[in-house]
């Protein structure tokens, strides 16, 4: 039976919700590839959460409702701006050096760099991909939703999730044979 | 549809290992048979293995500056609205025990209201125990008289009833020594209250009821139930009383009397 959320549990959802932050972060890094944006959009997103809180059905899967939330929110603002995701190059530097001062500190110079590397081209080829392609293999690769999740979330048919999960995938491998052949 | 284009929209589900063991056999007999369908699989795995070990540093994202601050602020004013809405614990709980309470005493009232205006025996029992409670705990000293036109006035000004008190007569031995306001099941009532021959009797109106007239003993007490003009009047005095004929002859006067 839905039961609607009580105030003794008011303190307990927001500490679930801060729970997700950073990956809520990470996804909107990837949708939006721009910092300030993905800020925003993280920001929108969850006051939207807490102002619908009594919409989510204690028991069901928070992390998924939350990026229902911010693919939605994102989808929203695409379309009320009439453009595509912003694509600013500049972005990516910026964000690889900020990754690199959030390292943990017991890291040695040579995994810093094999790390930063890695990631570094790895974000770098997901952030080229087509934002459809994009989207799907993150939300399975990264966040590991099931197919079922991110039909709802995209609002497409679970064929159409599995047809650019797919293909997503291939050409993100192309990608990075791209980017090592030039390195 | 071709076989490589069929097998190409079970992929996803191939690398991910969600395919059913028949489906998963079919897919793999293909790939070993189609070299162009293999190498396809082969990019789809191992973009996905490369991701999956990936994910937790790229989950890792260095938040901006503020972020955290500014989401937990959210967070406490989100806690703090719902805390408002709702109130406190013990507000959330007792106003459905309140309102359940309220609607069975209403319930009752409205159950015993019904009763009364169907029962004598149950009207006679309810004025019985106003009449007993009044003069026990509420009546005035005895010696004192009161006029039956401040009475009335009284009844009228305050309470908004219109009844003729009949007055003290000394031919009969009633003494009126005053009146008040009575609850019984049905709603409140004037309560006249009178001395004869030493004992306690009331009477009570009941404007705008009709009753057969009833004569019956409840409680000790015999109650006397008659209707005139659209109100029932219930004369309540002792059972047996010491001068059976004072009292009779005394209970006609008030009947009489009262309308």
């Amino acid at each position: 039976m839905f039961r609607r959320r009580q105030p003794a549990d008011a303190d307990a959802f927001g500490a679930e919700v801060l729970r997700y932050l950073e990956s809520l972060f990470a996804t909107a890094m990837r949708l939006t590839r721009n910092r300030a944006d993905a800020e925003d959009l993280v920001q929108d997103t969850l006051v939207k959460a807490f102002r619908f809180s009594d919409k989510f059905e204690p028991g069901t899967n928070l992390r998924a409702w939350l990026s229902t939330i911010l693919h939605n929110t994102w989808r929203n603002r695409v379309r009320d701006a009439g453009r595509e995701a912003v694509e600013v190059d500049s972005t990516r530097l910026e964000e690889a050096e900020t990754t690199a001062d959030g390292l943990a500190a017991s890291e040695t110079p040579e995994q810093l760099l094999l790390r930063n590397t890695l990631d570094g081209d790895l974000r770098a080829a997901l952030d080229d991909l087509p934002e459809v392609f994009r989207q799907a293999v993150w939300m399975r690769d990264v966040e590991e939703f099931t197919y079922a999740e991110i039909a709802k979330m995209l609002d497409v048919p679970i064929g159409t999730v599995m047809s650019r999960i797919s293909r997503g995938r291939r050409m993100l491998l192309d990608q990075l044979r791209k980017t090592r052949a030039t390195a | 549809m071709s076989e490589c284009r069929r097998i190409g929209e079970s992929l996803a589900a191939y690398v991910d290992d969600l395919l059913k063991p028949g489906e998963r056999s079919g897919v793999d007999r293909h790939l070993a048979a189609c070299p162009a369908c293999r190498k396809l699989a082969d990019n789809e795995q191992g973009a996905r293995r490369l991701l999956r070990q990936a994910a937790p540093q790229l989950l890792n994202e260095p938040l901006p500056p503020g972020l955290r601050t500014r989401c937990e602020a959210l967070a406490r004013e989100r806690a703090a609205t719902q805390l408002a809405k709702f109130g406190p614990w013990w507000r959330v709980r007792l106003v459905p025990v309140l309102l359940t309470v309220v609607v069975m005493i209403f319930g009752a009232s409205a159950f015993f209201s019904v009763a009364t205006r169907r029962s004598d025996t149950l009207l006679a029992a309810q004025l019985t125990a106003d009449h007993s409670k009044c003069f026990r705990f509420l009546g005035p000293p005895d010696g004192t008289s009161a006029d039956a036109r401040n009475i009335e006035r009284m009844l009228l000004e305050q309470y908004g009833w219109t009844i003729h008190v009949p007055s003290s007569s000394a031919d009969d031995d009633v003494q009126l020594i005053g009146a008040r306001r009575c609850l019984y099941g049905d709603g409140l009532v004037p309560h006249v209250m009178y001395r004869v021959h030493g004992q306690d009797v009331s009477l009570f109106v009941l404007p705008g009821t009709e009753r057969k007239a009833d004569d019956l003993v409840t409680l000790g007490h015999r109650s006397q139930i008659w209707s005139r003009d659209g109100t029932t009047f219930v004369l309540v005095s002792a059972a047996d009383p010491a001068d059976a004929g004072g009292m009779a002859s005394a209970s006609r006067y008030v009947m009489r009397e009262a309308r």
